[in-house]
């Protein structure tokens, strides 16, 4: 046979031009008047396609898929870590206290009126501001599980109302009369007359915190409300702390005792003498502590203050204005930022490497398609 | 080809349905013959063509009427579904050695046709799949040496050279089989 000519040859090659199937065409004119719908990607992740897929090039994104797993892993443990981190003012919604370690404690809405605070932490308390320390401390010396050890919170709250000028006195009446109510205790009190922004009443109270929040509900009845905020701490761990070395100081003065009684120089007596003075001053000195420590979680201070005139005045209460409006979209704003700085830090990096390991990707798929050529 | 993809696209979503759909009547046996051409893989071929017009139908919305023509844009995509099928032979054979069916492809033509064109076929069976694809896009899609040149990523004058070769080397692997 004689190689063809160059006509031939095109015409021989235009002549094998392959066809497609006419079954294949009119399935491919459907599938194109329904606007190609997505076949399923399932055979694509088929373990047969994965086993088709040469080992070593499974290598990479394993390691990349178990270092993932690893960090991932790690910083897990590592937050939890951190979660067993105790102490410091009680957060109601603070995730650094664990559930095992809190009291029975009820999280409920405080009081419709408050403007500012809305929840409040239940917590069991000494039922009386006059629970003496010792039995406290035999309380803790008690052998029982720390986990279920009641805490020790230490409670205040402000309160702002807003009066009349000439109501004011009428205003400060019902003060005196819900401490007394609340078996509360006032410290200090003043009261002023005047017109409005001269006139005002402030008070230094104690109120049990067993009955702190009856006493807020009914300071927050007596006028109006422009401002209350709360505060908690937790002062378990100085409370513990106080009352084991109240302990230890104690059985130290029952040795010291018997070191007394069996003493028999003079001069061994009196050293033994002294050091027991010591120890019992040390120990004065501690239960002093406890006894103020279990105070301050038995009675909450209050400051309340009433004030007259234009609320605006008054220190961060009153009438929603524009300034105020003013201040919280500011406020709204520099959140909004710090999210986004902190968004944009995280997803930055990752960002970053995922473009590069798409370039990379993609001049990986171009090599590999020149080489398919040969 | 005149009209692009993209404009009709900004004018109405179903205009751009439209012109996507005269693209593909138009486009639709020489997008198969070129990936048949290039591939000698009837099966293979098909589910490239039907791959390469659902990624195109996908992309129609992106295409850019400044970087070329509609049809060299969905050549373009063809031939990057032919070259990952390539490449997916390429390890599959590493693992399993499996032979690529060849008599499935222009079966027909050929049992119809003298022995010429049954070593015509046999010459394009020996060439490498880079000159296949040459004379699959001139030949069997039809393209001309400019469309030729967009699609490969070349110039005009380039694609004409390699074209020259590409058929030297058929002529070469002919006398061979002759």
């Amino acid at each position: 046979m004689e190689p063809p000519r160059d006509d031939q040859l095109i015409a021989d090659l235009r002549a094998l031009r392959p066809a497609p199937r006419p079954e294949f065409a009119a399935e491919l004119d459907e599938r194109a008047a329904a606007g190609f719908p997505r076949r399923s990607r399932l055979p694509r992740f088929s373990f047969e396609r994965l086993r088709a897929i040469p080992r070593r090039r499974l290598l990479l994104p394993a390691g990349g898929v178990a270092l993932a797993v690893v960090a991932i892993g790690t910083v897990v443990a590592l937050s939890g870590g951190s979660e067993q981190n105790n102490g410091g003012p009680l957060s109601l919604s603070s995730p650094k206290t664990p559930s095992a370690q809190r009291p029975p404690q009820e999280i409920k809405p405080f009081s419709k009126e408050s403007p500012e605070v809305q929840y409040e932490a239940v917590v069991p308390v000494a039922p009386s501001a006059g629970a003496a320390s010792k039995d406290s401390a035999e309380a803790l010396n008690g052998d029982f599980n720390a986990s279920f050890r009641p805490r020790k919170i230490e409670r205040s709250a402000e309160v702002v109302l807003g009066a009349e000028p000439q109501g004011v006195a009428g205003d400060a009446a019902k003060v005196f009369e819900a401490v007394h109510t609340n078996d509360g205790i006032v410290m200090h009190s003043s009261t002023r007359q005047g017109k409005a922004g001269e006139a005002g009443a402030s008070f230094d109270l104690l109120i049990p915190s067993a009955k702190l929040p009856d006493a807020l509900a009914a300071f927050s009845a007596i006028d109006e409300v422009r401002s209350r905020h709360e505060a908690t701490a937790d002062i378990t761990a100085p409370t513990v702390s106080t009352a084991e070395l109240l302990r230890e100081s104690r059985a130290r003065i029952d040795s010291l005792l018997g070191q007394l009684g069996e003493a028999e120089t003079e001069s061994e007596r009196e050293a033994v003498e002294a050091e027991l003075r010591h120890e019992r001053h040390h120990a004065s000195r501690l239960a002093a502590q406890l006894d103020h420590l279990h105070r301050r979680a038995d009675l909450s201070r209050v400051s309340l203050r009433i004030v007259t005139g234009d609320s605006n005045e008054s220190s961060g209460g009153g009438a929603w204005g524009i300034d105020d409006a003013f201040h919280d979209a500011g406020h709204i704003l520099a959140v909004a930022a710090a999210v986004t700085v902190v968004g944009l830090a995280i997803l930055g990096p990752i960002a970053l490497i995922a473009l590069l390991a798409w370039l990379t990707h993609r001049a990986w798929v171009r090599r590999e398609r020149r080489r398919a050529l040969g | 080809m005149s009209e692009t993809l993209v404009a009709a696209a900004e004018e109405a979503p179903r205009a751009a349905d439209l012109a996507f759909d005269r693209l593909y009547r138009s486009s639709r046996d020489d997008i198969y013959a070129y990936v048949a051409g290039l591939l000698r893989d009837g099966p293979a071929a098909e589910e490239v063509t039907a791959a390469a017009f659902e990624r195109a139908y996908r992309k129609r919305h992106r295409f850019d009427p400044e970087r070329g023509e509609p049809r060299a844009w969905l050549f373009g995509i063809a031939r990057n579904a032919a070259l990952d099928e390539l490449r997916r032979r390429d390890r599959q054979a590493e693992l399993t050695a499996e032979p690529v069916d060849l008599h499935s492809f222009g079966a027909e033509a050929v049992a119809e046709h003298s022995e010429r064109r049954l070593a015509v076929s046999t010459a394009l069976e020996r060439l490498a799949p880079r000159e296949r694809e040459l004379i699959a896009l001139k030949f069997f899609a039809g393209l001309s040496n400019a469309e030729i040149a967009r699609v490969l990523g070349v110039s005009e004058s380039n694609a004409g050279t390699k074209l020259h070769r590409a058929m030297t080397k058929l002529r070469e692997a002919c006398d061979g089989t002759a």
